[in-house]
């Protein structure tokens, strides 16, 4: 049988990985689908996370902050973007303190995209591996959309353009083509949640079947254009939680690279630097979990290694033997 | 196998078949039998043995009861897939129904009708003794074989697998000897998939993903206990020898890996006695040597037993006859069939640091890890004659070595034994000079306790 247990199978961080995910989506998206909700303090909706929670769902105590970062955008010129910038500097901090490990512990984006990659797996349809010059031509992609965020979100809320009118159209630019925007209109009209027939995202649906097709054949698809991604990327090299390479101790068997589900091929090719997580790594740990070097890859922070690469035949999750395959 | 016949492809030796005389034959199958029975008695004489080696004996024996096996097993309508190195990947070979065995040979006295018809006196001789025992039909396993599959890695096996071809069926696969650069990884993959094809064709069974998953479980296993023996070698006073260990790796290629599994789990309990009883393996003190360089098989044991009769011990080597066979697992990602495939490939291909590739900067620093988790005091880099690539390695590995301060002492030899008393004597120098070197640093013997 090829259940859960045997998925689990050599994963020693997986299985936490997905337990947070689980919980970070009863938490931030539980409400909206009619779970009890966990409380209406308004502290709570103040609360932005670095992820995506959707601020569609009506509901839900709080919301990703690329929403909070368009809307102060747009509204806070008369405030002298004060509330865009608490935003920021908050995200920022969370970046400095645990670097991308929102991407990866926490993001529903990450959960429903893995979960599409199980199927696809289970459907024994291999991977599709981007190849390098794609990865390439992709990665500035996410920091064009950050950028065209802000150079539409920015002018239309300044008076003095005369761009006013245009902002029942093209505020919130990034919140009408994405998934999430698209994926919770139609449920929440579907479960009679809201009234249905109510005006439809277009761009948004036709982004939520792209994201859907796309992330079923790529692992990790819209997570290589993300634009939250993209702003923590910034910063994400100078965080206090980072990927850990012990040089002298690689084999360069090329593991960490196949399992990478970001294709961040420097933890395989670096043969210089301790520190391989770079701005891409989203320190999910798939590459810790699977080396079999004893001590030669660590998710750490700060100094301290918080789980390192070990032998196969130790004791995973729960008891479960790592690296045995098939039993 | 289709010796007599007039059909199929042009052969090398064609008309060699009779070339050999029956005196010559019978004189390669007798010195051979001696010769594998007069190392094995002295590994058997080896001080404090674990009992279980007696099964790894068997295995190796002459003639012994793997070849009883492999009859039956190919009398029943099996068939036996012969490899020629070790980036052949077991797991498919038996995932496909087969059973495969390493042939690669340590006998010496193949070697002269080798010379005799080759006309290459300054060939490698691990090539040369698996080709003449091929040509006299001296080694019963190599009898049993409806394929042979051999990776073009150096010159020597390139021309090996070829001109085997007048024997056996042979496929070769073609190894990217460039490790860097995008094709690397697409080539070998693709190779593979052809390899995978062709054992299909062999057994007539296609490989199915459960069985393939199956062998995967069973090898890495097999690696795992692997890893858990080698816990024993960094003891301060290993229990076990490094000729041992160096035929327990290569059991794992001749056996059924399960059994190999079951009976290196049984060692391991019975080291765990032998350690608790205070029993070791050499003498106390003994100089913490790696083997490192071209393959040893069994049973060319000549320079390991020089070495662990000279004082020191095998605590480590980096042999494509010995720890490479198991040193690294397969570690599947996903589970679909491209997915386990391109595992497997990546897992013989990318970790192996076979002097055939370039560039091998990944072998001098696994040699240096080997050193500091074994506490190793000095490597003794053997390459057999002709063997170019180990050969011109050993240069670049003592220049490296020396900067960690490890002495390096490089020896060439032959398929004879004809060198023995030379080799002793510089093995005794250098495993004194360890030794003096250690009381003048002031360093503690070994690492662990």
């Amino acid at each position: 049988m090829e259940g859960l247990t045997e998925r689990f199978k050599g994963s020693i961080i997986r299985p936490w990985r997905l337990i947070f995910q689980i919980l970070g989506v009863a938490f931030l998206f539980g409400q909206g689908f009619g779970i009890p909700p966990f409380g209406t303090s308004p502290l709570l909706r103040k609360l932005f996370l670095p992820n995506a929670s959707c601020r569609y769902v009506d509901t839900v105590p709080t919301s990703c902050f690329y929403y909070q970062f368009q809307d102060g955008m747009t509204t806070g010129a008369s405030t002298y973007y004060i509330d865009v910038i608490v935003i920021l500097l908050i995200i920022v901090l969370m970046v400095l303190l645990l670097g991308r490990i929102w991407c990866s512990w926490l993001c529903p984006f990450g959960l429903v995209q893995e979960g599409l990659a199980y199927l696809r797996e289970k459907m024994n349809i291999r991977p599709y591996r981007l190849k390098w010059a794609h990865r390439e031509l992709l990665r500035p992609v996410k920091y064009v959309i950050l950028f065209l965020t802000v150079l539409i979100s920015l002018p239309i809320g300044l008076s003095g353009l005369g761009l006013l009118g245009c902002q029942s159209t093209l505020a919130l630019p990034f919140c009408q083509v994405c998934p999430a925007n698209g994926f919770f209109t139609i449920s929440e009209q579907l479960l009679g949640l809201e009234p249905l027939g109510t005006a439809l995202p277009i761009l948004a649906i036709i982004s939520l079947l792209l994201f859907l097709v796309s992330s079923f054949f790529v692992k990790m698809a819209f997570c290589r254009i993300c634009p939250m991604g993209a702003f923590m990327a910034m910063f994400s090299r100078f965080s206090l939680m980072w990927l850990e390479k012990d040089v002298e101790k690689c084999t360069k068997c090329r593991i960490c690279l196949r399992v990478c589900p970001v294709d961040h091929d420097r933890v395989f090719e670096d043969m210089e630097s301790v520190d391989v997580s770079g701005s891409d790594c989203t320190l999910c740990g798939r590459c810790v979990e699977m080396c079999p070097e004893e001590g030669c890859l660590s998710l750490s922070f700060g100094p301290r290694r918080i789980v390192s690469s070990g032998k196969p035949g130790r004791l995973g999750f729960m008891g479960m033997f790592h690296g045995k395959e098939g039993k | 196998m289709s010796n007599g016949d007039t059909e199929g492809p042009p052969r090398y030796l064609k008309d060699r078949e009779e070339y050999f005389s029956d005196e010559q034959r019978e004189r390669t199958v007798s010195e051979s039998r001696k010769m594998e029975k007069r190392v094995k008695d002295d590994l058997k004489a080896q001080k404090d043995r674990p009992a279980v080696m007696k099964y790894f004996d068997d295995i190796h024996t002459y003639g012994g009861i793997r070849v009883k096996e492999l009859r039956e097993f190919r009398s029943g309508g099996g068939k036996v897939v012969g490899t020629l190195c070790v980036m052949v990947p077991f797991e498919l070979i038996n995932a496909a129904g087969a059973r495969g065995v390493g042939i690669s040979s340590g006998y010496y006295e193949p070697v002269h009708p080798a010379n005799e018809l080759l006309g290459d006196a300054g060939l490698c001789p691990m090539v040369k003794a698996t080709l003449g025992a091929k040509m006299v039909h001296s080694d019963p396993i190599a009898e049993e074989l409806d394929l042979v599959v051999s990776p073009a890695t150096c010159d020597g096996k390139l021309k090996l697998g070829e001109i085997y071809e007048d024997w056996a069926p042979v496929l070769m696969l073609n190894i990217p000897r460039v490790k860097t650069g995008d094709t690397t990884s697409k080539l070998w993959m693709g190779e593979i998939t052809y390899l995978k094809r062709k054992l299909e064709e062999l057994t007539g069974r296609r490989i199915k993903r459960k069985a393939l998953l199956k062998e995967i479980g069973k090898w890495n296993e097999a690696q795992a206990a692997w890893g858990r023996l080698l816990e024993y070698r960094r003891r301060k006073t290993p229990p076990i020898s490094g000729q041992d260990m160096l035929l327990i790796a290569q059991a794992s290629q001749k056996d059924e890996i399960t059994r190999w599994t079951k009976k290196a789990v049984e060692l391991e309990k019975e080291l765990e006695a032998m350690v608790r009883k205070g029993l070791h393996s050499g003498e106390v003190g003994a100089a913490r040597i790696m083997l490192a360089g071209s393959p040893i098989i069994y049973p060319n044991f000549k320079i390991p037993s020089l070495v662990e009769e000279s004082g020191g011990l095998i605590v480590s080597d980096e042999l494509c006859s010995g720890h490479r066979i198991m040193s690294d697992p397969v570690m599947l990602d996903e589970r679909s069939m491209s997915e386990m495939l391109m595992a497997l490939a990546e897992r013989y291909f990318f970790p192996c640091t076979c002097p055939c590739f370039s560039p091998n900067d990944d072998r001098i620093r696994r040699m240096k890890e080997s050193i500091r988790i074994f506490g190793v005091e000095g490597v003794v880099y053997h390459t057999l004659r002709g063997c170019h690539l180990n050969n011109l390695e050993a240069t670049k590995i003592e220049m490296k070595l020396r900067e960690a301060e490890i002495p390096m002492i490089k020896l060439e030899s032959e398929y004879d034994d004809g060198d023995v008393e030379q080799v002793r004597t510089r093995i005794e120098a250098f495993v004194e000079m360890i030794k003096t070197r250690r009381a003048f640093s002031g360093k503690k013997e070994g690492k662990r306790g």
